[in-house]
């Protein structure tokens, strides 16, 4: 059980984001509110040719919602999402309906999703609302008289104060196509605005997806600029970046699809920003010092861990894990305070009072102190150790900060220089060297950000992190085989000759969740997984396949003449007969796998045995070779290969 | 006595002896002994007290004559086996440098580097290779738990109850003996009907599985790999990218390389052309790496490494979509308003003379390599110093646990000055550098925001809405003047913030406690908890920012009262428990001048509430007492 118990030891060290906001807890919590109107419900054709279907945006926007849920449960395992349908002939909210006695607190309003992480329950009655099914169709009928925007953020209001409280985001993602909807109304436009006021400094962000109708631009001045505030409360740094945004969703309505808009616009705005650690000191010199914030802007996602399911109810529930400590001696239990630390030293166990551990651990104040500045060039390819960390200025402690930091970064940009800091993140953080570099801004083709202008500090390793490079023999291929190499390359550039992590999901991760997510909401188990991280291959034959064999060719007669040139006996002869038959077995590397002897002959060797049934009678040697060659482990007894090596065949 | 006890295993062998070479030794076998430490391979590191050592510069006078003998015996001995000999005067010094612990290579993969599917086209290609880590994290030695021992028992049944602490009790620290920390595991499930409304549960009745949102997704035992994806090892090129157009803020990892397999001149030959290949396009390739059978797979970028007696693939692991968090940020160079105007000049934005004065300071603090020996030329040298950088924590904790265990009672010295030589610029950098800052603090004009204003409402023009619209006035239309306990926390900021008065204030932050107390007293369990503690946050936010910070001192001390008392619901000590790690506590001077609490005060009060429940009445009686938590 040794794999679940904390990690003690290592707490400390560790490079989550710690929570920065003091008693807030670092969650996200989003709560759709989608207009459903006549107009919201008529079917729109897509200009996207390839889809003749047409597409009504209530059910674009229920779709992305479904899809995000989805995501987020992958992407952001804590936060929740809930979906507040308003304008509908009915109403939910919580134990109310229309059957229940009294006036409804929240006329045609729905709450359809209550606001939480989502249970698997929920996602399917979402997937179900959002493709038209069986009793959906009761609850999206709208309403015959006009529901009071002023009740239906109020209605948000309340769901955020009792099942999100104390977020550090709250967000409600509004979606309609009605840009006025209380016209000249005014009593009822300044109670919306005032409920915008409340939800405002209540920390609730609204944004707005406005979609514009055939014929019609949205036009936000009408009313929705009363309800929205240009900056967060919880973040008073965060720019007007919005503007730019919206133009993309504003061209919705009639010209791009809409579901797909719809969705990358809401994906684009599914990740609240979280400091990794917030006005720390650049000092850029002794006493000159400006304040920045810090981010990960790369993180590597992992599968949530697996837990244990207690199946002894109706339904299967998630058993907490708790450790108790006890000392060895009386078996009483031990409060985490009286704990010491203790490292073995020979046969000894030298310990440190807590204060003295801490005491072992602390270089100071939290910082990022420039030493002084290299070219670029002076950074070595290998020198990191793991994902950089983004800064951005911050006015907050030191007035002025934004601009020296524009300063250094556009010097450091044009001149493509690199500082050198001594870096601490945050109090007890380990210190690190690392360089820092300018990072400008890029944006993808229409214009939506993809990577933030700002400085990125990269840790370096410091001389024990470095390890020492294996010996071996150096073997530098003549002119005519590197030509031959190089136009292979040439052949297979990437689009634009760039890395784009976005076109590459995690296969594992997606596998993952495909599999519990098929588990969880019932559906069948898909059978091939979506890679995209597989090369293409067939493209690799086609525009680089002669090249290869020109290549291989080349190395063919190259080698003959190196080996014919070199003293046979003094390399052979050193070794015993395994190495032999390794070298004879791998060193036919490159060549037309199948076609070719050499290689094949393990190849060809062990499909004889197979097809003989007599796979047991090939040497260890011959199946751990086979298997290597064919990315298989080579773990375990020979029982266990020779099992493997049917597999492999049985699969073909 | 080596020989019989490491036989011929793999250890490294060495003796080190340490001699002052006085007395009379026997010289007849030296030749022979010297012999066995080669066969043995053994290292031997002679250290001789004022031993002559001229690479060292030391001589001692009037040496006396046996002594001299000796030290030539011994360093005939020493170049008889490829030992080292020196002087103890030497080794002591070098103590200070920080020793790097050498790791034995070993590959973290061993494969093919593969171009096109082998399986199904006869056009692909495969080099055989092996995979070294380049860089990896060296951690700090590991420390193990320990509790104080309640009571010392005798020695006989000590050894025998962990074999850890050492057997003599002699375990150090002036904390006396301690005893090994065991962790039980048990399992809860929410019950309704057990009392606290949780119960144990026992391990075999438990499955494994995952959690899918809030819902439990159990995975039978025959099913266990069913989330796994099914792979093969290998290292499959994806395509290739010029690499100056790659971001070096991509490296997720620690480096690798990647050499052709050894002893296989064929593979190396084949990979060198690839890595000349790569270099002279100036390309990198990106890779697809499945490390073992059915290991998720990575992606990699592998670039070239060309150095005259080595050749390699450099490898670190690139992000996938999944990393990316895309948080937006508005330009640097240049201000879009809310109205969309690019304004080029701007308080945020750096002035001609600024840019200036970077520039020149940037130039004035470029670290030159020194190069002392102007003769020999020498390719101009960018390297960072690396080399010369130690893991600071690393060492002061080892060092740290020498010095304890040779000094038991002492406290631990400082961390040494050469694991703090990069926390500062150099002197020689200030110097040359002082100039050119001065001009750049000038060009600059940074000031320190003050620390009152810290918390004080920024910029009332942020609250208005896009269109500017005076909501103030609506709100004042509406006359709300008692805080609904639904909507508090909108109404409490509000009625602050119409606040003409000290009895306003005082009246808003009455019925934000009756509301609070309330939810306090009809929460079930832990429900109304987070709503209590974001109430509290709010409260005291603004009590900051209004500097009225005395109210929710007052009000903090009889909450805490009210609590120890229990009158608020029963026991609410997990309720503490949370405002304090919340950092709820008093507002103290540091946080709020106008605050008269000092930090230690604030602190004490943050302790309220002891363990166990024996003194809660005494607490009550005097909310001001000395109390700590036991730790």
């Amino acid at each position: 059980m040794a794999d679940d118990a904390p990690r003690g030891d290592d707490s400390f060290e560790g490079e989550e984001e710690i929570d920065e906001t003091g008693y807030k807890s670092v969650k996200d919590a989003v709560l759709f509110a989608i207009d459903v109107s006549d107009s919201m419900l008529t079917p729109r054709p897509s200009s996207d040719p390839k889809k003749s279907v047409k597409e009504s945006p209530a059910s674009a926007a229920l779709k992305s919602a479904y899809h995000l849920m989805q995501q987020r449960i992958i992407s952001n395992p804590r936060d929740m999402i809930g979906v507040l349908l308003y304008g509908t002939q009915d109403s939910k909210f919580y134990n109310e309906d229309e059957n229940s006695r009294g006036d409804l607190s929240y006329p045609h309003c729905y709450l359809f999703t209550d606001l939480d992480v989502p249970s698997a329950d929920e996602v399917k009655g979402l997937r179900a609302l959002a493709e038209d099914e069986g009793e959906s169709r009761d609850i999206l009928v709208p309403s015959k008289e006009p529901v009071s925007m002023a009740n239906v953020l109020f209605c948000a209001n309340q769901i955020f104060t009792s099942k999100a409280p104390n977020f550090t985001s709250r967000r409600l993602f509004i979606v309609t196509d009605n840009d006025n909807p209380h016209g000249e109304n005014k009593s009822l436009r300044s109670a919306a605005t005032v409920r915008a006021k409340d939800l405002y400094d209540l920390g609730v962000v609204i944004e707005l997806f406005p979609i514009s109708r055939p014929e019609y631009e949205f036009d936000t001045s009408k009313f929705y600029d009363d309800i929205i505030y240009k900056a967060t409360p919880t973040d008073p740094d965060a720019p007007a970046y919005f503007q730019s945004e919206r133009k993309v969703s504003t061209a919705t309505g009639d010209g791009i699809s809409l579901l797909n808009s719809l969705l990358s616009s809401v994906n684009s705005k599914s990740v609240p920003r979280r400091a990794l650690f917030s006005n720390v000191t650049l000092e850029l010199g002794p006493e000159f010092k400006i304040s920045v914030n810090g981010y990960l802007l790369f993180k590597r996602q992992e599968p949530a861990r697996s837990c244990y399911v207690w199946l002894g109810g109706e339904k299967p529930q998630i058993a907490k894990g708790v450790t108790t400590l006890t000392a060895d001696d009386t078996a009483r239990a031990v409060e985490k305070g009286e704990i010491r630390k203790a490292y073995k030293f020979g046969d000894e166990q030298i310990s440190f009072t807590p204060e003295e551990q801490q005491s072992l651990r602390n270089f100071g104040d939290p910082v990022i102190r420039i030493i002084g500045f290299k070219p670029i060039t002076a950074l070595p390819f290998w020198a990191n150790l793991k994902h950089p960390t983004f800064i951005y200025p911050s006015e907050e402690t030191y007035i002025g900060s934004t601009r020296v930091f524009s300063a250094l970064h556009q010097k450091l940009f044009k001149d493509s220089k690199m500082a050198l800091v001594w870096f601490i993140a945050r109090k007890n953080a380990a210190p690190v060297l690392a360089a820092m570099i300018a990072g400008p801004e890029k944006t993808d083709d229409q214009g939506t950000q993809k990577f933030p202008p700002g400085m990125w500090i990269l840790p370096l390793p410091f001389a024990d992190d470095v390890r020492q490079n294996p010996e071996t023999s150096l073997n530098v291929a003549p002119e005519p085989l590197i030509d031959r190499m190089r136009e292979v390359v040439q052949q297979l550039q990437l689009p634009k000759a760039v890395y784009d992590p976005t076109k590459y999901p995690n296969p594992s991760l997606q596998w993952h969740y495909r599999i519990l997510q098929a588990l969880a909401l019932d559906e069948d188990l898909p059978e091939q997984p979506e890679d995209k991280t597989v090369p293409k291959y067939r493209q690799i034959d086609k525009r680089a396949g002669e090249y290869v064999l020109a290549w291989s060719d080349e190395l063919e007669s190259q080698y003959n003449k190196i080996s014919a040139e070199a003293p046979k006996t003094s390399t052979l002869a050193k070794r015993g007969p395994r190495d032999r038959a390794a070298e004879e077995g791998a060193s036919k590397p490159a060549k037309r796998v199948k076609a070719e002897a050499g290689f094949g002959g393990v190849e060809d060797e062990v499909r004889l045995q197979y097809e003989k049934g007599a796979i047991s009678k090939l040497t260890l040697l011959v199946l751990k070779e086979f298997l290597v060659s064919h990315g298989r482990s080579t773990a375990g007894k020979k029982a266990d290969l020779v099992e493997r090596v049917e597999e492999f065949f049985e699969q073909k | 006595m080596i020989i019989s006890y490491c036989k011929k295993l793999k250890y490294r062998k060495k003796i080190v002896l340490v001699t002052n070479g006085l007395g009379a030794a026997d010289t007849e076998e030296v030749d022979q002994i010297a012999g066995k430490i080669k066969e043995e391979n053994i290292d031997l590191v002679i250290l001789g007290v004022d031993f002559d050592d001229p690479e060292f510069g030391f001589k001692e006078e009037d040496k006396e004559p046996q002594k001299a003998e000796n030290e030539g015996v011994l360093r005939d001995l020493v170049e008889g086996c490829d030992g080292a000999y020196g002087t103890l005067e030497q080794a002591v010094s070098e103590m200070d440098i920080p020793r790097i612990k050498q790791v034995r290579p070993v590959p973290t993969f061993k494969g093919f580097l593969q171009l096109g599917n082998p399986e199904e086209y006869d056009t692909a290609a495969r080099i055989p290779v092996e995979r070294y880590f380049r860089t990896y994290p060296a951690r700090p030695p590991p420390a193990s738990s320990f509790a104080l021992r309640s009571d010392i028992p005798p020695r006989g049944d000590e050894a025998e109850s962990s074999g850890t602490v050492a057997p003599d009790g002699d375990v150090t620290g002036e904390g006396g003996p301690l005893t090994t920390v065991r962790h039980l595991r048990s399992y809860q499930i929410s019950d309704e009907s057990a009392p606290g409304g949780k119960r144990d549960v026992d391990r075999e009745e438990l499955a494994k599985g995952y959690e899918y949102g809030r819902t439990a997704v159990h995975i039978s035992e025959t099913d266990q790999n069913i989330t796994t994806l099914e792979t093969f090892a290998a290292l499959e090129l994806v395509g290739f990218i010029q690499s100056d157009q790659y971001d070096r803020y991509l490296h997720m990892s620690n480096a690798s390389i990647i050499i052709a397999q050894r002893a296989n001149d064929k593979a190396a030959l084949a990979l060198s052309s690839f890595i000349h290949a790569l270099f002279e396009l100036d390309c990198y390739a990106v890779a697809r790496l499945v490390a073992k059978e059915n290991k998720p797979p990575l992606m990699v970028l592998l670039a070239p490494s060309i150095e005259p007696d080595y050749e390699c693939l450099l490898e670190v692991q690139l992000p996938f979509a999944e990393d990316v968090r895309t948080y937006r940020f508005p330009p640097l160079d240049k201000v879009v308003t809310v109205s969309g105007k690019v304004v080029t000049e701007h308080r945020n934005l750096p002035n001609d003379e600024l840019c200036d004065a970077m520039s020149k300071y940037v130039d004035s603090m470029e670290l030159v390599d020194k190069d002392e020996n102007e003769s020999v030329i020498r390719e101009p040298i960018e390297a960072l110093p690396i080399d010369e950088s130690f893991s600071p924590v690393l060492h002061r904790i080892d060092s740290a646990i020498r010095y304890r265990a040779v000094h038991p009672n002492d406290p631990v010295p400082p961390a040494s000055e050469r694991l703090t030589k990069f926390s500062q610029p150099s002197e020689e950098v200030v110097k040359k550098s002082k100039k050119c800052l001065e001009k750049l603090k000038s060009a600059a004009d940074v000031k320190k925001v003050p620390p009152k204003e810290k918390g004080r409402k920024r910029n009332r023009e942020a609250e208005k809405p896009l269109s500017g619209l005076d909501v103030e006035a609506l709100l004042h239309q509406e006359k709300r003047t008692k805080i609904s306990p639904n909507n508090a926390i909108p109404e409490f900021k509000q009625s602050l913030s119409h606040a003409e008065n000290i009895e306003t204030i005082n009246d808003a932050v009455k019925q934000m406690t009756v509301i609070i107390e309330d939810q306090i007293r009809h929460s079930l369990g832990d429900a109304n908890y987070d709503r209590v503690v974001e109430g509290l946050g709010v409260m005291r936010e603004e009590l900051i920012s209004y500097e009225e910070p005395a109210s929710y001192n007052d009000f903090m001390r009889l909450l805490k009262e009210k609590l120890l008392r229990e009158e608020l619901g029963g026991d609410r000590r997990e309720l503490w428990w949370l405002i304090r790690r919340s950092k709820l506590g008093l507002i103290d001077k540091t946080q709020s001048d106008r605050s008269e609490v000092t930090e230690e005060e604030a602190k004490k009060v943050g302790w309220f509430i002891p363990r166990l429940k024996m003194c809660a009445d005494c607490f009550s009686s005097c909310p001001q007492s000395n109390f700590k938590k036991p730790l």
